[in-house]
Order: C-alpha cells, then structure tokens, then sequence
C-alpha cells in the first residue's frame, strides 16, 4: 500500500468539503424548525460548518499550490482540457464563496431565530447557499480528477497501439 | 413563543446586519478579483509575489474584504440600518450573480 501525502491532503479535503455540506445541512433542518431548545444546538452545527470549512480550506489549498501543477500538465495534455479550463477555474475561485458563508453562519445563528423573524430567514438563506456551492465544488472536484484519468488512459490506449 | 419586543423580532443585530454586508460585498470582490486576474496577468503576477501563489494572495485578499468591511460595517452600525430583508436579498443576489459570473467567465472567456 502507497499512500502519499499528497493523497491523504486530497482526501481530507474532499472528506472536510462533504461534512462542511452536511453540517450546513444540519443547520438548515435545524433552522427550518428552530425553538429556544434547539438554539444551542443549531449554533454548535454553525461553527462545525465553519471549521469544517475552513480544514477543507487549508487541506485543498495547501495541495493545490504544492501539487495539482503536475496534475494540470495531465490534464491540459488529455481529452478533457476544460476540465482545468473550466471546473478547476470556477472551482478554486467559487470555493471562496461557500468560505466566506460558512464564516458568516456561526455569526447569523447568535440571532433568535424561533421568533420566525429576519434571523432565522438569513440562517436559511446563508445555510442553503453552503449547501449549493458546497456540493458544486465537490461536483467539479470529481469531474476534475475525471479529468486526469481520461487524460492517463488516453495516453496509456494511445502507448498500447503503437 | 416570542418574549421580547416586536422590533426584537424584525430587526438583525449591529454585528449580524454588519457582516452580512460584508459577505455580500466580499463574494462580488471574489468574482471581480478572479476576473481582474485573468485579464491582467502583471496582476497575477503581483498577487504571486505577495503571497507566493496568486489562489493564496486571493483567499487572504478575501478574508481581509470580508472581517475588515464586517467589523467596519458592525462598529458604524450602517447595515444595520438596511431594512433585513433587503440586507438578505442583496446577500443572496450577490452569491448567484457573483457565482454565475465566475462559470460563464470561465465558459466564454
């Protein structure tokens, strides 16, 4: 078994990415049903967001500045260039968004939001948006590794026929 | 069960009110930032000096636009005196518009 530093990176930040979603998912049930009981609750799943978040943050930036170069070569040389061009390029920069709300969240959730007034409406808003761009990163994360496999069997199919 | 005030209930606090403005201002700075990029690459260039990569000079540029403008915005209570639900639509409107124009960009230019 060979796993590199490199794979576990990746992997923490896929892994951090989906449970960041599914915590924001959390905060969305919670808020959809919020009540002075569940208050403490909902603001706790806030702030896992938010750390989730940010680890998916420093995992995934770390390997793309230290690793994804040699990648980009891949897939640039391969039958799926856009899946740089146009998935990483949105990726890297939309990735920022889904940051900046999962930061925000802890700070709407100190609202009171059973009250059914702006806060808990925010907390949706903000919570479901994490939850869109969050799943769209990771959709265009796995169209980006596509990317480099096309590209590696590409290369492979076009060794085995010569 | 609502124990306080009606205008309790209506209203997001100084330090909400103040940080929403600042993400939606930060989400547009992301997508304007990420297009100034592309088109200058002295710009990229700059950013790459600063930081050692152009993606980590960007993500501090964007922390920096989102607590700056959020403290700023919290101390000076302006946001707070946007009517809430204006306050989440321009939230809300900026995530999609900024969004939207980071894949289109990407698709056509």
């Amino acid at each position: 078994m060979n796993i590199s530093n490199s794979d576990i990176l990746l992997l923490a930040h896929a892994s951090f990415g989906t449970m960041g979603c599914m915590a924001a998912l959390w905060v969305f049930v919670e808020a959809l049903n919020a009540r002075p009981s569940n208050a403490v609750r909902l603001q706790r799943a806030a702030l896992l967001t938010a750390v989730c978040m940010a680890a998916a943050w420093i995992c995934g930036g770390y390997w793309y500045v230290r690793f994804y170069p040699a990648e980009k070569l891949i897939i640039l040389k391969g039958p799926w260039p856009f899946a740089h061009n146009l998935f990483m390029e949105t990726k890297e920069h939309l990735f920022f968004i889904t940051g900046i709300l999962a930061f925000l969240l802890p700070i709407a959730t100190r609202e009171r939001l059973y009250s059914d007034g702006p806060g808990r409406k925010l907390v949706l808003s903000v919570a479901g948006l994490i939850v869109i761009t969050g799943l769209a990163v990771e959709g265009a994360g796995a169209a980006i590794n596509h990317g480099v496999k096309v590209s590696l069997l590409h290369n492979e199919s076009k060794g085995a026929s010569r | 069960m609502n124990s306080g005030s009606d205008s309790e209930s209506t209203k997001l606090t100084a330090t909400t009110s103040g940080f929403v403005l600042a993400a939606a201002v930060a989400v547009l700075f992301n997508t304007g930032l990420a297009w100034a990029k592309d088109v200058s690459p002295r710009l990229n260039d700059f950013m790459k000096s600063l930081g050692g990569h152009h993606w980590t000079t960007h993500g501090l540029a964007d922390l920096a636009v989102f607590l700056g403008l959020g403290f700023i915005f919290a101390k000076t209570r302006v946001a707070e005196k946007i009517d809430p639900n204006r306050l989440i639509g321009a939230l809300v409107g900026a995530a999609v518009i900024a969004g939207l124009g980071l894949a289109l960009w990407y698709v056509f230019v």
